[in-house]
């Protein structure tokens, strides 16, 4: 490109930063909401409640219920109640992705409880990775932000110049000086943290991302990749009951250990509490297996999938987990410093707020756009107003539409049938209201109302949960009520500042004869 | 940016190309890169696969940053074009399969 | 999960960073006084970098092993953070935090 590294990286800084800024704002805030959702899981489903069983006890009742109602099944699956998700749930046959076909326990009574269905915390999970486009597609566009993203992180690095000068510099209320400062210093300070959930991302769906390699030495044939990978991990597909689609072959009858015993067993490996789930297979037949899952969390490395497999009637100990060869290993702590389901409560709140950081980095970089092009007299009018309306929606619009997500999961009626489309339409719909909005306001208004709105819910949500579920109140839907209402104390802060914003700018472009010309660094 | 929207307007078709470049060529050039890099690792073909294919965000981000810095667009158009060399490395069993 | 080395790993990281801040003489000027000695900010900096060695061994209380290197990443950016939004805001608190805060550690440790 004509002009010097710095001329070139700040237009590749600028463009890509802007094109995919909007795109990265929704990925970022949807995996930094991510982070805890299990936690909005459980809060959007009220009906469930934490019997404080021990996973042990829970896993018999759960086979009592089994047994009574499906003693023919080939497959059980039952998941424990742990910190995280202390209810316990139930499927039989395959195992479908999507949560199909559960059925949720009461672990002391072991009646059935039926919880509102919801798009749960999980939503933003999915969201987060696809952008609710199709699977496959989905991915792809991710990954190619993500890309986008490190570009705009080391064409960023590149061209600041003062990056050691100015590392703890903030002017607030000085505009787009400000506007710049919060931009380097949300960037700089976080680095470490930019670069590592970019690159780590990236690594979960490496082999979809750049098939080359196995192309070339695998032929494409990436299950024969898998097997070798993963020799000794046979545990990674419970072994599956007979009588799937063919011939029904028995063995002789014989009694199901009690489950608790497996979970006693499985939790000396893993430790007390770590045991998510049970898949059982051939239950009340002489070559029953129960395959015993941990929880994340004992180590960074990403071990979804992983078990112990145990006989069904003796209990003997099958199959352990075996260490993984040094590539896959570092592909799967690559991937575990991406899930954050390691290091307990405290690692996932530093992913939290650094995930927050992460979103005000990418919203000020937008805004500081619009604010530098509004200054030059030569803007395209008509680009700055989309940019500026987009700027709006995505950023004050998506925050808008979420915390109207948690108002619906509250206000719907719990019987309403197809509920978690309807829960899908007013997150989408309030989303596209908000361009809409923003469309026809003007830029610092459009800022100023949504902004408030989404102030004011996230203010409001303990009192609705107050008024309407105050029984189904435990510490951790407290906590998410606390967070959210943080969160709206923060936002309603912003609103109030931006009065301030204008009068301060009115002042500026008073004491000038002309407005101050383009960049400043 | 305060070069003059003149001057960008006409620009459009350069940067459009560089930008094509460095997009699509810059991913062929890491997809053959890639799999050179797998075939001439000296590890087990699962650990060479595992670490070429982790590794290739890396080059396929300096390829686009390079493309974008480089002063000329010729220069970038060949380092495009070495991609085929690097496939031949790569895929050099499979091209002698085809061949016979 | 150990609180009270976590705070001490959050404290520890926080006065880190300030004593990198303060070993530029923009920061001491604006946080200390006008007055400059220069061979004492120059060994804020060096000095905040032990306070930061600290801050991992205190982080490994926290976590084991390589969580503990993950966390230490983490709080030194949000320490860093939080530092640069104290500056202009509330400059004393700013300069004040490791002393309040290391004496809340200690009268939590002691009782």
């Amino acid at each position: 490109m004509k002009g010097s590294l710095t001329q070139s990286m700040s237009w590749l800084h600028t463009w890509c930063g802007l094109l995919l800024g909007w795109m990265l704002f929704a990925i970022f805030l949807t995996g930094t909401l991510a982070v805890f959702d299990k936690e909005i899981n459980w809060w959007m489903q009220p009906e469930l409640s934490d019997q404080a069983l021990s996973p042990a006890a829970a896993a018999n009742v759960a086979q009592r219920w089994l047994a009574e109602r499906h003693p023919d099944e080939t497959n059980w699956n039952i998941s424990l109640p742990t910190a995280r998700a202390p209810d316990l749930a139930v499927s039989v046959g395959e195992r479908r992705r999507g949560g199909g076909g559960v059925t949720h326990l009461d672990p002391l009574s072991g009646a059935t409880v039926e919880p509102r269905e919801t798009i749960g915390g999980n939503f933003f999970f999915h969201f987060h990775y696809t952008l609710h486009l199709p699977r496959t597609l989905g991915v792809w566009v991710v990954g190619f932000a993500a890309m986008a993203m490190l570009v705009a992180l080391i064409s960023g690095i590149i061209i600041h110049k003062k990056i050691f000068k100015e590392f703890f510099t903030f002017r607030p209320a000085k505009g787009q000086r400000s506007w710049l400062d919060a931009h380097n210093a949300s960037a700089v300070l976080l680095l470490p943290f930019h670069l590592m959930i970019t690159y780590t991302g990236l690594a979960i769906f490496f082999l979809l991302y750049m098939p080359a390699a196995v192309n070339a030495l695998y032929d494409g044939d990436r299950q024969a990749y898998f097997r070798d990978a993963q020799s000794g991990r046979a545990a990674e597909q419970a072994p599956r009951g007979e009588g799937r689609g063919s011939k029904a072959v028995s063995a002789p009858a014989a009694p199901l250990l009690p489950l608790s015993e497996i979970v006693g067993r499985a939790e000396a490996h893993y430790g007390q509490g770590m045991i998510g789930s049970l898949a059982v297979s051939n239950p009340g037949r002489a070559n029953a297996q129960v395959t015993a899952r941990p929880v994340l969390g004992n180590r960074i490395e990403l071990s979804k999938g992983e078990g112990m497999v145990f006989d069904g009637v003796s209990g003997k100990l099958i199959q352990a987990p075996e260490p993984s060869r040094t590539s896959q290993l570092t592909q799967r702590v690559m991937a575990g410093l991406h899930f954050a389901q390691f290091g307990g409560y405290p690692m996932r709140w530093l992913y939290f707020i650094c995930g927050l950081i992460s979103c005000a980095m990418i919203g000020t970089g937008l805004v500081l756009y619009a604010v530098k092009q509004r200054k030059q007299a030569k803007a395209n009018a008509q680009f700055l107003r989309v940019v500026e309306s987009l700027n709006v929606a995505v950023v004050a619009g998506l925050l808008l539409a979420c915390i109207t997500l948690l108002w619906a999961n509250r206000l719907l009626p719990a019987e309403l049938a197809a509920r978690q489309n309807w829960e899908l339409r007013l997150f989408f719909g309030v989303w596209a209201l908000s361009w809409l909005h923003a469309w026809l306001r003007k830029p610092l208004s459009a800022w100023r109302e949504q902004l408030l709105a989404a102030a004011l819910l996230a203010l409001a949500l303990p009192a609705l949960d107050l008024w309407s579920a105050q029984d189904t109140l435990d510490v951790m839907r407290l906590s998410l009520l606390a967070s959210v209402a943080s969160m709206g104390l923060l936002l309603g802060w912003t609103v109030w500042k931006i009065p301030t914003v204008i009068a301060a700018r009115n002042a500026r472009s008073a004491r000038l004869d002309r407005p101050a010309a383009g960049a400043s660094s | 940016m305060t070069r003059s929207a003149i001057q960008s307007r006409s620009a459009w078709p350069a940067i459009a190309a560089r930008t094509a470049l460095a997009l699509l060529g810059g991913y062929a050039f890491t997809y053959a890169f890639t799999a050179a890099l797998a075939r001439l690792l000296p590890l087990d073909p699962v650990d060479a696969v595992t670490a070429a294919s982790l590794l290739s965000f890396v080059v396929y981000l300096l390829f686009m940053l390079w493309a974008f810095a480089s002063a000329s667009l010729r220069r970038v158009l060949v380092a495009v074009g070495i991609a085929i060399p690097l496939a031949i490395v790569g895929f050099w069993p499979q091209l002698m399969e085809v061949l016979g | 999960m150990n609180g009270s080395a976590l705070f001490a790993s959050l404290l520890l990281t926080y006065a880190g960073m300030l004593g990198f801040c303060l070993g530029k003489e923009r920061h001491w000027k604006q946080l200390v006084n006008p007055h400059v000695p220069t061979g004492l900010r120059r060994l804020c900096a060096p000095f905040g970098g032990l306070l930061l060695g600290l801050a991992i061994y205190a982080s490994c209380q926290v976590w084991p092993g390589g969580m503990a290197v993950v966390g230490w990443f983490g709080l030194i950016s949000l320490a860093g953070f939080a530092l640069l939004l104290l500056l202009p805001y509330a400059p004393r608190l700013a300069l004040s935090l490791p002393l309040l805060g290391g004496l809340v550690w200690a009268a939590a440790a002691l009782t």
